[in-house]
């Protein structure tokens, strides 16, 4: 008996830990919110591009548009333009939107559309190494200013990172000639990171410009940065500041020196970003990105079902539950019901016609039913032929009640049509067993006890926030069983029985 | 709070609960496959009648069609008897003819019955409507009990029967069941039956249970139930022990009647027996299972075959004269 108990601990303990780790591993790994009402910030970003077409000419219109790589996953990404055809590829390392129309006359306006999110990113190798550009050669006043310049630099700077960072201060320094002779005049941002990238090639380091979009903030255009490779990752840096590391919340655009859109037969494009913070349920979310990744979520297989089975297994997958309420209503309360799977069938019915009006129905059909097989029994009916004879009943019961609910407008009435009429019948069967062996009162005992239990059941049941977890994490189940398994050993009082015999205690 | 004060106090006193009846007694000691002994009175009587246990005499068996019409040869040496169903429950479609008026037959209650009308009965039982599965059903006619006038003043109506516990031949408790007005005649305590604890070394009655409370008189005679002497006390216990070996079933609770000129027999067996017995003899079960528990491993381990005169002698001295405190 000991080892039979021991036997049973150490199963049950092995299935919990079983489903606990399988719902960890969905919810760590696999990144699945345990909630339904768990949201994700996402991030819509709109780029909208607007031209004066020339006299029906053709146009081309090409736009860098971010790779997807990176700490956002893309969602969704849509390319508008009417009358417009559309190509994405490859271009040194950037991805290329083209636009393109056989005739063009009038405002033209293009959208470009994102959408981002940070969940669900998938981990990328290592970055590669940058291609380098050749150095440009300097000349005369120029050289001689570089030399000047990266002179100090040199010896102030321990590797490619300082290097790059002493270079940029250097060239925001105002005060210094060198640095005035090389941005001749022109202090914009453009013209001092040119001066940096032209520096820091002379110097055989590798540099690049990165277009980055803030995703917060007010100014919603590109801002330029650099980038230079260390050899293992990239460093970016800003090249006013020389502050490191790309700001929160932003997404690099494109990289390289190229201007983000160059248009053929039509005039400079306005260009307007406009980015706005949205929510989007998790489950959605993962829901999505799955298509998108080729990555198999066998997490959510059951998501993958077709709807209509999915809708029944959200059911079927609450049944355990329900069983495991019934479990520990009738092994540690002590409530009485008609066996065990009555009250959840039950509790699957009122699925169908709701609480309240399930209860009705249900007290009246079975108190009709009951009736009937108390005649039935002066007639000495076989098993079988009394059975078919109450489930006909049954049957006219209902389609009168719906009859005359859908005459008195009560259209609640004809939910009760899919009621299901077996388990109906056989309540009414075993009450009335019941109510020969034991009793009338005893029955009515046992039908409230049932009609609670399944009350309890179906309200269980129809949870939303436990309908989700169970539907989304099966694993769950294992954890049901192992406490049906421990309540196999229960051998405790049921609460009824501290009252049954409570005469027992008074000595 | 009071939840756990209960439940300590009966812990104290070893009361058996359902959870632990069926898990450690009746899956333990009862397996599956010997419950038809007991559900079909047909096969325990044969049993008994085989291993020469007293049992009400059968007069005969009709398990077909055909048989039926031997019905009239077959009563015809008999002015009282009881036709029941082999695998009836809740007395339902028992039928007892006490007396014959010319021809008809009279039941207990007074109602006259012809010849056919008792044929129409017994088909009724073969074809099963009595039975709780619907299965086809025998019927069973004998012997009617006459209860022994030592009961007629704590009796209302019908036959008192006498339980016992057995614990794999080990008498652990006992019980006298007077049915009641309420009860309509039938000894069941669910049925408003009353449950008077009967002393295991005396067989003197003691305080009884109805629906769950302690009294100490019959609720329709009103008189006291304790202080009673059960006659044949010894052979009550024996017939008790002895049910164990012809059913194999080590959990069981044993009907008897005492009949006024048969003595004690043997109405039925009980695979799950109830837990009110407790309450008429204020005492748990638990804790006298598991003393006998304790004796049957030490004689095990001891090599000693124990007799059933020896096992009641255990429990009437291990669980017996407790008036005498």
């Amino acid at each position: 008996m000991r080892t039979v108990r021991l036997h049973a601990r150490l199963l049950a303990l092995f299935l919990c830990l079983l489903g606990v780790g399988s719902v960890l591993w969905q919810v760590l790994v696999q990144e699945i919110p345990l909630s339904d009402s768990e949201v994700d910030p996402v991030w819509i970003v709109d780029a909208r591009i607007e031209f004066q077409g020339e006299d029906n000419s053709p146009v081309k219109l090409e736009m860098y548009v971010p790779s997807g790589k990176g700490e956002f996953v893309t969602l969704s990404e849509s390319f508008v333009g009417n009358k417009y055809g559309i190509n994405v590829s490859t271009h040194n390392g950037n991805r290329l939107a083209t636009w393109s129309t056989r005739r063009a006359a009038g405002k033209q306006v293009l959208y470009y559309r994102l959408v981002l999110a940070r969940r669900f990113v998938v981990e990328r190798g290592p970055a590669s190494s940058p291609q380098f550009r050749p150095s440009e050669p300097l000349e005369g006043a120029e050289r001689a200013a570089a030399e000047a310049l990266l002179g100090p630099i040199r010896e102030r700077s321990a590797d490619i990172q300082t290097f790059v960072s002493e270079t940029i201060a250097t060239v925001n320094d105002d005060t210094n000639d060198s640095v005035r002779l090389l941005l001749a005049g022109d202090r914009s941002v453009e013209q001092r990171t040119r001066v940096v990238e032209m520096l820091l090639s002379a110097a055989h380091v590798p540099v690049e410009q990165v277009h980055v979009l803030r995703l917060s903030g007010q100014s919603v255009s590109p801002e330029m940065w650099l980038r230079s490779f260390n050899g293992e990752s990239w460093l970016y840096l800003n090249p006013l500041t020389a502050e490191q590391g790309l700001p929160e919340q932003s997404i690099v655009w494109w990289t390289g020196s190229d201007p983000l859109v160059q248009v053929e037969g039509a005039s400079l494009p306005r260009l307007q970003f406009s980015v706005h913070r949205s929510e989007m349920s998790t489950i959605q979310m993962a829901r999505n990105v799955q298509p998108l990744q080729q990555r198999v979520f066998w997490g959510l297989s059951l998501y993958d079902l077709p709807l209509e089975s999915q809708k029944t297994f959200r059911i079927i997958m609450m049944i355990p539950l329900g069983v495991l309420l019934i479990l520990m209503l009738r092994n540690l309360v002590g409530v009485e019901t008609l066996g065990t799977f009555t009250p959840v069938l039950v509790a699957l019915a009122f699925r169908e016609t709701d609480l309240i009006w399930g209860i009705f129905l249900f007290t009246v059909v079975t108190a009709l039913g009951l009736s009937l097989r108390s005649y039935l029994d002066h007639l000495r009916l076989q098993l079988l032929p009394r059975l078919s004879v109450v489930l006909t009943f049954v049957v006219v019961v209902i389609t009168l009640i719906s009859v005359f609910g859908h005459r008195l407008g009560l259209e609640r009435g004809l939910s009760v049509a899919l009621f299901p009429m077996v388990i109906l019948t056989m309540v009414i069967e075993r009450l009335s067993i019941v109510w020969e062996e034991r009793g009338g009162l005893h029955s009515m005992k046992v039908a409230l006890g049932t009609l609670l239990a399944a009350t309890l059941a179906h309200l269980l049941m129809i949870r939303p926030d436990l309908t989700y977890f169970f539907f989304t994490f099966p694993g769950a189940l294992l954890v049901v069983v192992s406490v049906m398994l421990l309540m196999g050993h229960y051998r405790g009082y049921r609460l009824s029985e501290l009252r049954r015999f409570r005469a027992l205690t008074k000595d | 709070m009071f939840w756990l004060k209960t439940w300590r106090a009966l812990r104290r006193k070893g009361v058996l609960g359902i959870n632990q009846r069926n898990g450690e007694l009746v899956l333990r000691y009862n397996p599956r496959h010997l419950y038809p002994l007991v559900d079909d009175k047909l096969q325990t009587k044969q049993r008994a009648i085989a291993a020469g246990i007293e049992v009400p005499e059968l007069y005969g068996v009709i398990s077909t069609e055909q048989g039926i019409a031997g019905l009239g040869a077959l009563l015809s040496g008999h002015r009282d008897f009881v036709i029941k169903p082999a695998q009836g429950a809740g007395g339902d479609g028992i039928v007892v003819i006490s007396d014959r008026f010319d021809s008809m037959f009279r039941t207990s209650s007074g109602r006259l019955m012809s010849l056919d009308e008792l044929e129409f009965h017994v088909s009724g039982i073969l074809s099963g409507i009595y039975s709780l599965g619907g299965h086809r059903d025998c019927a069973l006619i004998e012997y009617r009990v006459r209860p022994d006038n030592v009961f007629s003043a704590i009796s209302f109506e019908g036959v008192p029967d006498i339980r016992i516990i057995v614990l794999c031949g080990y008498p652990v408790m006992a019980m006298l069941r007077l049915p009641t007005r309420q009860s309509q005649g039938k000894a069941n305590l669910h049925q408003g039956a009353i449950g008077v604890g009967v002393d295991l070394a005396s067989g003197i009655t003691m305080g009884g249970t109805w629906h769950n409370l302690k009294i100490d008189r019959h609720p329709d005679t009103a008189s006291p139930v304790s202080g009673v002497q059960l006659p044949y006390w010894e052979q009550f216990l024996q017939l008790a022990s002895r049910s164990y070996d012809i059913t194999g079933l080590g959990y069981l609770g044993v009907d008897m009647v005492l009949d006024c000129d048969a003595g004690p027999m043997i109405l039925e067996l009980n695979a799950r027996p109830g837990l009110n017995i407790q309450i008429a003899n204020d005492a748990g079960l638990m804790e006298r299972c598991q003393t006998v528990e304790a004796e049957m491993e030490r004689c095990r381990e001891q090599g000693i075959e124990v007799g059933a005169q020896e096992r009641i002698r255990f429990c009437q001295q291990r669980f017996g004269s407790r008036s005498e405190a």
